[in-house]
């Protein structure tokens, strides 16, 4: 049986972010992830990086926790962030005194908001709704979860962590009340092993409660539903928000070639949270909403809905767990349970992941005697060191690449395997054989999540059956291309169908007749 | 300029009703838009004489009632199109037969009456791989093959191949229009 200091359980941003933290302070740590990596929330969201002035006027300790993290990333992740930069607009309908008010509460936070005049706020962002009265420039930028999330994994496999996807925690093991390990079962195999740590972090996000439950905490979670469009083209340079108290659909998102209008935010049940599907209400809301931000989004493409679900913790004095924080939850079991050995982190943000790590990793330190700072804010994530000179190699496909791995493009072998197999993203064999050697792939779908195979306008339609086929070879399994690819035909169909009119009608009619068996 | 026959589309029942009634001596007329998975179906088509307006497109027609007297294209601006008998083969969505918004479905050429489902949640099977309702959508047309417009059948223009409702039969269906206008002719 393995033993381990730490065993982290949930491969989403919090816990891929706490296992770097761990590892880089010489932890021996386990991974665990009962799907693929960003399967949950992470990989389910607008992929904005806060600066925080969202939370500016509503909660002020979550705005300068967003600010402080802001920075460090820009810094230590520059490769998964573009520094768009952001506005807040107020249009006609809005309370003209909120901007004030909004931007006196940013600079009290640390944030530096920037009135500007609704002209120039034009010129800087051709895009947003012209009727605009008032306008803010704050220090938002876009951030990409999938490979921020990937990068994170990478490094803690680099300083000695091991990831473990697609393996689901059955049961705890436990020695006198203490928890000394989780049985574990491979989603594909179904067979079960048992490994053994010191200490166990539940980083399961909204299935958090579930794990909690089963190692006889209580944690109440509400699950709370967010639903968002990707659209076929960047109609904007910054992001955009509303200058106005949170509501639904009131931020659009540039990230890579496309943009992202969000969220709505439901209550749903426990049940729905494994099979999110978006309605044809919410569709509607999203994008009236999100015209008001910019209007051209009203003759632009979409390419997919999706759907994630925050994990909202009830505050503990409250039973009815009506009150719920945004903050970040770090709950110490044996204090606060009695179940020594356990503890979980959760709430929180994208943004502030860097942070619950930290706070997760210096309470397992503690717990383990172990004295060594927190270097996560310092250090760069793998292909983010450096930026490399990318006139040496001019071709499109290169860039890309470069784009999404930074320097680990110095870990692709383009010889013989130059071809670009997804156009829309300009994916190479050689990107696909990376993938496989360092970043966890298991099938098409985590391969999409790793690379940005299939994300643009042709949603793999006219790339998934050679891309299926390569990546079946390059695992060396040549006999599961089909079953990559139905999986994948599948997945993307999710998103498709809630927004099938129009040109979206035309493509999924046209993948229908190219992939239908 | 006069046809006996106007088929738009140039797909695969666009061409076999063409070439059918051209080798009959009925004096055809095809507007085909776009590219053909089987091009030399156009090939026959024009090598028995009939006439083919490759990358055109129409956008209307002149009626006279519940007939159609005439139509008009994209490129050849300001030229009339006439015939007798005209046949809508312009295929589903992807070929732009049909076309959609968030709440409904229409033919975009005549407005032609369309057999749809009114809830746009239920266009879809969530399940890829099972039959997509979309899929039967289509114009809707009578025991003859002649469609209709606001509820009124159009005497003298048929339509045939995948741009029909229900399941799909090119075939037949073309061969129900080659043989009514063949019979009217």
């Amino acid at each position: 049986m393995k033993e381990y200091d730490v065993i982290i359980i949930g491969g989403g941003i919090t816990g891929v972010g706490t296992a770097r933290d761990c590892a880089l302070r010489g932890l021996k740590t386990l991974l665990v992830e009962r799907f693929d990596l960003t399967n949950g929330a992470t990989g389910r969201n607008h992929g904005l990086l806060h600066s925080g002035a969202r939370y500016a006027v509503t909660d002020r300790d979550s705005a300068a926790e967003c600010i402080r993290e802001n920075k460090i990333l820009k810094r230590i992740a520059s490769n998964c962030v573009e520094e768009t930069e952001g506005l807040f607009i107020t249009l006609p309908e809005d309370d003209p005194a909120y901007q004030d008010k909004f931007i006196r509460s940013c600079r009290e936070a640390g944030i530096n908001a920037k009135a500007i005049d609704p002209v120039e706020a034009l010129r800087m962002e051709p895009s947003v709704n012209p009727t605009l009265t008032g306008a803010v420039k704050v220090p938002d930028a876009s951030v990409d979860p999938f490979r921020l999330a990937s990068a994170n994994a990478l490094d803690a496999s680099i300083h000695g962590a091991e990831i473990l996807t697609y393996h689901t925690v059955v049961a705890f093991v436990k020695e006198g009340g203490r928890v000394v390990g989780v049985k574990l079962r491979d989603s594909r195999s179904g067979e079960e092993s048992e490994v053994r740590a010191s200490v166990t972090v539940n980083a399961a996000g909204i299935w958090g409660q579930k794990i909690a439950a089963m190692a006889g905490a209580e944690i109440r979670m509400l699950p709370a539903k967010g639903s968002l469009l990707v659209f076929g083209h960047r109609v904007n340079r910054m992001v955009i928000n509303r200058c106005r108290k949170p509501a639904n659909a009131d931020i659009l998102v540039p990230g890579d070639v496309v943009c992202v209008v969000g969220t709505t935010s439901d209550k749903v049940p426990f049940e729905e949270c494994d099979d999110m599907r978006v309605t044809a209400a919410e569709v509607k809301l999203l994008l009236e909403e999100g015209c008001k931000l910019a209007p051209s989004l009203a003759d632009t493409r979409i390419l997919r809905a999706y759907a994630g679900v925050r994990p909202l913790v009830a505050a503990d004095d409250d039973p009815t767990g009506r009150s719920t924080s945004r903050g970040i939850v770090l709950l110490d079991h044996e204090r606060r349970d009695g179940i020594p050995g356990f503890i979980s982190i959760t709430g929180g943000k994208l943004t502030s992941y860097r942070l619950m790590g930290e706070l997760a990793t210096d309470l397992i330190c503690k717990k383990l005697n172990v004295n060594k700072p927190c270097r996560t804010a310092q250090l760069p994530l793998p292909g983010s060191e450096k930026k490399l000179n990318p006139a040496k190699r001019d071709a499109l496909a290169f860039k890309a690449a470069e784009g999404r791995h930074g320097t680990g493009i110095l870990r692709m072998d383009f010889a013989g395997k130059s071809e670009v197999l997804c156009e829309c993203e300009h994916v190479t064999r050689a990107e696909i054989a990376y993938a496989v050697k360092y970043l966890d792939v298991n099938n098409l779908v985590d391969l999409r999540r790793r690379t940005r195979i299939g994300m643009g306008t042709c949603q793999g339609t006219f790339c998934m059956g050679k891309v299926a086929k390569a990546l079946a070879e390059e695992l060396g399994c040549p006999d599961r291309e089909k079953e990559f690819l139905e999986q994948y035909a599948r997945e993307r169909w999710k998103g498709m169908a809630p927004v099938c009119w129009g040109d979206s009608l035309r493509e999924a009619e046209y993948m229908r007749k190219l992939y239908r068996k | 300029m006069r046809f006996d026959v106007i088929i738009i589309g140039g797909g695969r029942a666009g061409t076999e009703i063409g070439a059918a009634l051209q080798k009959s001596g009925i004096n055809c007329l095809i507007v085909a838009e776009g590219l053909s998975i089987n091009p030399s179906k156009r090939t026959e088509f024009a090598a028995c004489g009939g006439t083919l307006l490759p990358g055109d497109s129409v956008v209307g027609g002149g009626f006279d009632g519940a007939v159609l007297k005439n139509v008009r294209t994209e490129n050849l601006v300001g030229t009339v199109l006439e015939a007798d008998f005209f046949v809508l083969a312009t295929g589903k969505f992807f070929s732009g037969g049909l076309a959609s918004t968030m709440d409904g479905i229409y033919e975009p050429v005549f407005g032609c009456d369309v057999q749809y489902e009114p809830d746009r949640e239920k266009w879809v099977n969530p399940d890829f791989y099972a039959d997509q309702p979309f899929e039967r959508f289509g114009v809707v047309t009578d025991d003859y093959g002649r469609v209709s417009v606001n509820g009124v059948t159009i005497d003298n223009l048929y339509a045939a191949g995948e741009i029909l409702a229900g399941a799909v039969d090119i075939d037949g269906s073309a061969a129900l229009v080659t043989t009514q206008i063949m019979r009217r002719k």
